[in-house]
This record gives structure tokens, sequence and C-alpha cells, in this order.
């Protein structure tokens, strides 16, 4: 396999997207082994808080919040690297784990098994969005007036 | 109005929320997980209204108040506080969701069609009452189409702006923690549309089905009509500290959009609201719909219904009648008893 284009296959955004959604046993067994290979890892934040959701209005325009969503933070550090995790919920080590695989890659280690991992989750969860948009379409209706 | 404090009553009061718990028995991980697993349209309602996305809270609140509503909105409120914000999430656009139903009443073929997606619009509403003699209602699965809907769907309005029906608006550049927000800045009138929108995002939910059912029977001034109705989900789009922006995620939103003629023109009444609750966003966007130049003191007017169907305070206000009133209403009797001897005494 090709490692670097492997991983390139994936922008930051994909990244980290794939990874707050990744399933939480399987995040957190693909991040426990890597945490050797990193070295002395300062947790700068390790916490639960909320993150503001703001909406479009379709009718004047106008931005407003649509209300509070419960997430939890990572965010390490080793050296000048850093590792971040954002996802929803209150679990502090799934996130740890996510933050742990965005060092990983950014230290550059264990390129391979973080590519893996991603390709491997990113078509699981589209094949998720495609099986709920297949439900979705069935429900597609066509009418007739008379 | 007088009040007086009050002592007395610690065993009494101890004794009365064993005696409401005992009803309820242990809450377990089991029973939040249950809660959460079998209602998710209750959780969904519970959400939107405590304006705190987080499911297993939601549960965990109603298992913890047996379903009292009001306890649980006012137990998820209070707990969101302890919370620091971290983040505003980029805002959420019409055209950026993840589409589960939508749906127009106002056009048949509309652009991307209609789908009706998870809904009991169409169902006989029979009550499976075998299930309580022991024959498990078991639901049909779906039977997938062999192709995918269209993840994101194309804006009604759009379509009607191009056909000259209205003016689309220019978008709101406002973002992050400029955008007006009612839980760090007290509610004003005349309100900032940000005000409103977050306000009936966050309202009770029977208080607007209220008020828009009374504009929509005749005691508003425009009738709507469904221009656009979703249930979606939206991701939340967060930073990361080196300035990615990534998903964090994704949350349940309903959003509504009515319309009512308006002169050679359409015009259109808009809410949202975190969780999938329909009923609630079309009797709010009626109510926006009807509130430009609504008269004072009517259902329609944005004071009236903003101030009414914040469920935590009406809620409040309601229950607070049942705390001693004492003093206040001796003070009644007291006038009442001088107004009866007065009016007993012969006159001179």
């Amino acid at each position: 396999m090709d490692t670097a284009q492997s991983l390139a296959a994936f922008t930051h955004s994909e990244m980290l997207g794939i990874l707050a959604r990744v399933d939480v046993d399987r995040l957190k067994a693909f991040a426990e082994p890597l945490i050797d290979a990193l070295g002395d890892i300062t947790v700068v934040e390790n916490r639960t808080g909320l993150v503001m959701l703001p909406m479009r209005d379709t009718a004047q325009g106008t931005n407003f919040h649509l209300g509070e969503v419960l997430v939890s933070e990572a965010h390490i550090r080793v050296g000048a690297q850093q590792g971040y995790g954002m996802r929803r919920g209150r679990d502090l080590e799934t996130v740890m784990a996510m933050a742990l695989v965005d060092l990983t890659v950014s230290i550059g280690v264990a390129h391979t098994e973080c590519a893996a991992f991603l390709a491997k989750e990113s078509a699981l969860q589209h094949q998720e969005d495609h099986d709920r948009l297949c439900q979705v379409e069935a429900t597609r209706v066509d009418m007739e007036t008379f | 109005m007088a009040y007086v404090a009050t002592r007395g009553g610690e065993r009494a009061i101890e004794q009365s929320q064993r005696l409401f718990k005992a009803e309820m028995g242990a809450i377990t991980p089991e029973r939040v997980a249950e809660t959460r697993r079998a209602m998710p349209y209750l959780v969904d309602r519970v959400m939107g209204e405590a304006s705190l996305y987080d499911e297993d809270l939601a549960a965990l609140a109603l298992a913890q108040t047996g379903g009292e509503l009001y306890e649980t909105i006012l137990l998820l409120r209070s707990w969101r506080t302890t919370q620091p914000r971290l983040a505003v999430a980029d805002p959420v656009t019409q055209e950026g969701l993840f589409t589960h139903r939508r749906i127009s009443a106002a056009f048949k073929d509309i652009p991307g069609g209609q789908l009706l997606g998870p809904t009991l619009d169409y169902a006989h509403r029979i009550l499976a009452t075998e299930v309580l003699t022991g024959t498990p209602h078991v639901p049909t699965l779906v039977t997938p189409a062999p192709h995918p809907a269209p993840a994101q769907q194309p804006s009604v309005a759009a379509w009607q702006a191009e056909n000259d029906l209205l003016n689309l608006p220019n978008p709101d550049t406002t973002a992050g923690n400029d955008i007006p927000d009612v839980t760090r800045e007290p509610l004003l009138f005349p309100a900032k549309r940000a005000h409103t929108l977050q306000s009936l995002a966050r309202a009770e939910t029977g208080g607007v089905l209220a008020l828009g059912y009374a504009a929509q029977r005749g005691y508003g001034q425009a009738h709507p009509t469904v221009n656009e109705l979703r249930l979606a989900e939206a991701e939340i789009n967060v930073t990361h500290p080196r300035g990615t922006k990534f998903s964090a995620g994704r949350v349940k939103i309903s959003q509504a959009e009515v319309v009512s003629k308006k002169g050679s023109q359409l015009e259109l009444g808009f809410a949202a609201t975190m969780g999938w609750n329909e009923v609630k966003v079309i009797a709010a966007a009626t109510l926006d719909l009807n509130s430009a130049g609504a008269p004072k003191g009517s259902a329609t007017e944005e004071e009236f219904y903003l101030y009414h169907t914040e469920g935590v305070e009406s809620s409040g206000f309601c229950i607070h009648f049942k705390l001693p009133h004492y003093v206040t209403f001796q003070s009644s009797l007291d006038a009442m008893r001088d107004a009866k001897a007065k009016q007993a005494e012969p006159a001179e």
C-alpha cells in the first residue's frame, strides 16, 4: 500500500469528521496502542462543554441560535505537534482517543494503520448514510391531482 | 403582592419527595438507555425545549422526573448552566441539511420531489392492544429503494424566487458570539429577529401549538400553507486549533417555512428547533408569519407569544401559586371582612 497516498486521500477536515463519528469501542481500541509511539503527551484540555449551534433563517436570512449541543473536547501536545478531538456527548475517553489519532497523523507515525482505519471507517459511514437514504427514497411520493 | 418567609415542614418535604420518587423505583443506566431507545420523539421534544442536545441527558432527566416534562426541562436547563461554552459552530443552512423528510403542501412538483420520510401522517390510528395480551407489535421493515435519495435537497423558496414569487433575503454575515443570544442578554421588545427565532426554538411545544392554532383558526391575519417542512440532520461544524473546519457530529433538527400571499408576492414565516418536532415548528412559523403588525395583546403579537411560550418561566409562575401565600390571602380576607363590617353598620 502506498501509505502516503492513502492518508492523502483524506483532508484533515475529512479525517476529523470521520473520527467524530466512529463507534466508541472501535475508536478506543484503535487509539490505545498508538500511545507508546507518541512520547510524552501533554494534556492541554480534556473536558465536556457546549457548542452553540446557529442556523440561517430562510425567510429573512437572519442567523440565530438553535440551541447548544453537549460535546467532549480533548487537546493534547507532543512538542510542537498537537492533537485535537471534539465529539458529541460526554465521553472524555473516546474524545481523547480521537485526539490521539489526530496527533499520531500529525507527528507522522503509524500512517499505514491510520490510513487503513480511516478508510474502513469512512466506508462504513458512507454505507450507513447510503442505507438510510435508500430508505428515505422509498418514501418518495409521486402525487397525481385530479 | 407580599411574600413571607416560613419555617417548618422539613420532614414533610423530605417524605413528599420520597413519595414522588417511590412511584418510579430505581433509576438505572438500563432504564435511561431504554427511555432513549424507545421514545426518540419525546427525547427530541425535551432536547428542543431544554435547548440542550444530548439524548442521554434528556433520557436521564425523563427517567428522574417520571416524565413530568416541566421538571424535566428545568433539570436540563439547570444542568446546562454548569457547562462552559467551548465554541459557536458555523451557521446551519437549509441546503446543507442531511434530509430525512421534506414535503411541501404549497406545490406538488417541487425541485427534488416530495419525500415523506418517517411519519405517521397517513397511518391508521389504531391502538395495538394485542401487546397488552402478550402479542408483541413488531414493525414491518422498510423496503429500501435501489438507489439513495440525495442527501441534500434544494430550497423551495429559491425555486419560487426564480419564478418571481418572492424575494430571497440577503444572507446574514453575523457569526459566532456576535449572534444575539437570549441566554446571555435580556429579551427586549421589539425583539431582535435572532431573539425571536431562538426563543421559538426553545419554546414549550404545547404553548406554541395553542397560540399558533389560534392564529390558524382565524385570530391571525395570514392563513399559513406549509411551503417546506424538513426533518433533517445538521453538521456541527467547528474549528480545530490549527484552523481546520470539521464536523464534530450531527444533530437532528426540524424546520418549517409557511407561506401566505401578500400583494403580488409571497411572504414566508420560519421556525426551526433541535430534534424532530414538526407540530412545534409549523405552529411557530405560523406565529412568525402573523407577527408583523399584530395588535397589542393578540396571540400573534411577538411579546405575547414569546413571553407566554417560555416553558420554564410560565410553568414556574404557574406552580408558584401553590407556595404559601398566607399573608397575602389573609390580607385579602381582612379587607373583605372590613368591607362586610362596614356594610353591616347602620346608616347614620
